[in-house]
C-alpha cells in the first residue's frame, strides 16, 4: 500500500497531466504571478470604462497608461529623460531616446514601444503615430543598503537605488507649447491683481 | 551608537569587529576620544574645539602654533542643510536639463533614423555582418594565421564568373545573391 501511495503521489506530481487535461483546471489562467503581488495604481488606470458618449459631445481621445517597475537606475537621472519627452509626439520621443547616451533611454524606449503596441491592439487607437505623451513620471523603487569598503577599515553604507517609470499616451497631435511668460504679461497680471482689490467689512 | 550594517561576508564582519574592538581599547588614537559626536564611518569632523586640552596645557600652549593634527580639522563643511527648494532650483536649471537633438534624419536607404554626421546604424550592421561572413570564407581558404597571399582578393557571388581583369587575384566565393549595395567592378 505504501508503494501504491507513492505511485499515486508521483502521478499527481507529473505536470504534463495537468496541462493535457484542460477540463480539470478551467480557471488556471486566473492565479498567475501578477495577482499575488499588489497591482499598482497606474496599472489600474487602464481598467476604467467611461459611460457611452452622447451624440453631441466632442470625441474623448483614447488614453493608454503604462509603466515599468523596479528599473535599476536612479530616479533623479531618469527624471531628466522623462522631462525631455514630456509633451512630444511619440515618434519624436522615440527618435530623441534612440540617440541619447543615457542608460534609462533604452528602458524608456522599450516602455514607449510596448505602450504603443498596447494602444493599437487593445485601446482602439487607429494610427500608432497619432499618439503624444501627456504625462511621463518617475517614482522611487525599493532601495537596498549595502556596505562600501573604504581604506583603513572604514566603511560607508551605499544605497542601490531603483526607480519606476510611468507614461500616459493620449491619442491626437501633441498640444502646442505654451508661449513663455513675458514681462508684459506679468505686468498685466499685477495690474489686474491691484484692480481686484476691494474693501471688506464696509457698506 | 549602534550602526546596523548588513555584512553578509563573515570576513568583513570579523574585520569590522576588530575595528570596533581597537577603538574601544583605544589602540587607535582617535581625536574624538571621550567627546561627542560619536565615531562614525568616514565622517568629516570640523573645528579644533573637539581636541581635548588639559587645564595646565592652556597656559603653555596658548602661544603654540596649531600643530599639523589640528590644522587638518579646518575643513570646509556645509553650515545649513540645503532646502529642497534650493536643491530643485539647482537640479532643474535649464543648463542641467537634457537638450533636444535637432540633427536626426531619416536614412534614404533603409528608412531608419540616423544622425546627420553618423552612418546609419542599420546599414552599418548589415555591411558588418556580410563582411564577417566574407572573412570567415577567407579564413577557411587560408586555413591558419599568417597565410595571407600577396595578391588582391575578389569576392564573387552566385552566378558570377571571374573576368580577365581578375586574372592573378584570389577569388572568394559567397553562396548567396549579390547584395544591392555591394557594387561589382
Amino acid at each position: 500500500s505504501g508503494a501504491a501511495w507513492a505511485r499515486g503521489l508521483l502521478s499527481w506530481a507529473r505536470p504534463e497531466r495537468w496541462l493535457a487535461s484542460g477540463s480539470l483546471f478551467p480557471l488556471s489562467c486566473i492565479h498567475t504571478s501578477t495577482s499575488l503581488q499588489k497591482i499598482g495604481k497606474w496599472e489600474k488606470k487602464n481598467r476604467i470604462v467611461y459611460p457611452p458618449q452622447l451624440p453631441g459631445e466632442p470625441r474623448r481621445p483614447a488614453e493608454v497608461y503604462h509603466c515599468r517597475r523596479e528599473i535599476k537606475y536612479s530616479k533623479d537621472k531618469m527624471w531628466y529623460l522623462a522631462k525631455l519627452i514630456k509633451g512630444m509626439s511619440i515618434d519624436q520621443a522615440l527618435a530623441q531616446l534612440e540617440f541619447s547616451d543615457k542608460k534609462g533611454a533604452k528602458v524608456i524606449k522599450e516602455v514607449l514601444l510596448e505602450a504603443q503596441e498596447m494602444a493599437v491592439r487593445k485601446h482602439n487607437v487607429e494610427f500608432k503615430s497619432n499618439l503624444h505623451i501627456a504625462e511621463s513620471l518617475t517614482g522611487r523603487g525599493r532601495y537596498v543598503k549595502r556596505v562600501r569598503c573604504h581604506g583603513k577599515g572604514m566603511f560607508g553604507i551605499m544605497k542601490i537605488s531603483r526607480c519606476h517609470y510611468f507614461v500616459k499616451l493620449v491619442e491626437g497631435p501633441p498640444p502646442p507649447p505654451e508661449p513663455p511668460r513675458t514681462g508684459f504679461d506679468q505686468a498685466k497680471e499685477y495690474v489686474q491683481q491691484l484692480r481686484n482689490r476691494t474693501l471688506v467689512h464696509t457698506l | 551608537v549602534l550602526i546596523l550594517v548588513r555584512s553578509p561576508l563573515p570576513r568583513l564582519r570579523a574585520l569590522l569587529q576588530r575595528c570596533w574592538g581597537r577603538l574601544e581599547c583605544g589602540l587607535w588614537p582617535s581625536v574624538l576620544r571621550g567627546q561627542s559626536p560619536p565615531w562614525g564611518p568616514a565622517l568629516a569632523v570640523q573645528g579644533p574645539a573637539l581636541v581635548p586640552r588639559g587645564l595646565n596645557d592652556a597656559s603653555e600652549s596658548s602661544t603654540e602654533a596649531p600643530s599639523l593634527l589640528e590644522s587638518i580639522l579646518w575643513m570646509a563643511a556645509p553650515k545649513q542643510r540645503r532646502t529642497i527648494e534650493v536643491n530643485r532650483c539647482r537640479r532643474r536649471h535649464p543648463s542641467k536639463l537634457i537638450e533636444m537633438k535637432r540633427n536626426i534624419d531619416v536614412c534614404p536607404e533603409c528608412g531608419n533614423l540616423k544622425q546627420k554626421h553618423v552612418l546609419c546604424g542599420y546599414c552599418y550592421a548589415k555591411v558588418k555582418e556580410e563582411t564577417r561572413l566574407i572573412r570567415m570564407e577567407i579564413g577557411k581558404k587560408e586555413g591558419g594565421p599568417f597565410n595571407a597571399p600577396t595578391v588582391e582578393t575578389v569576392v564573387l557571388y552566385e552566378g558570377e564568373k571571374a573576368t580577365e581583369k581578375d586574372e592573378g587575384k584570389r577569388i572568394i566565393e559567397r553562396a548567396r545573391k549579390r547584395p544591392s549595395w555591394f557594387v561589382q567592378n
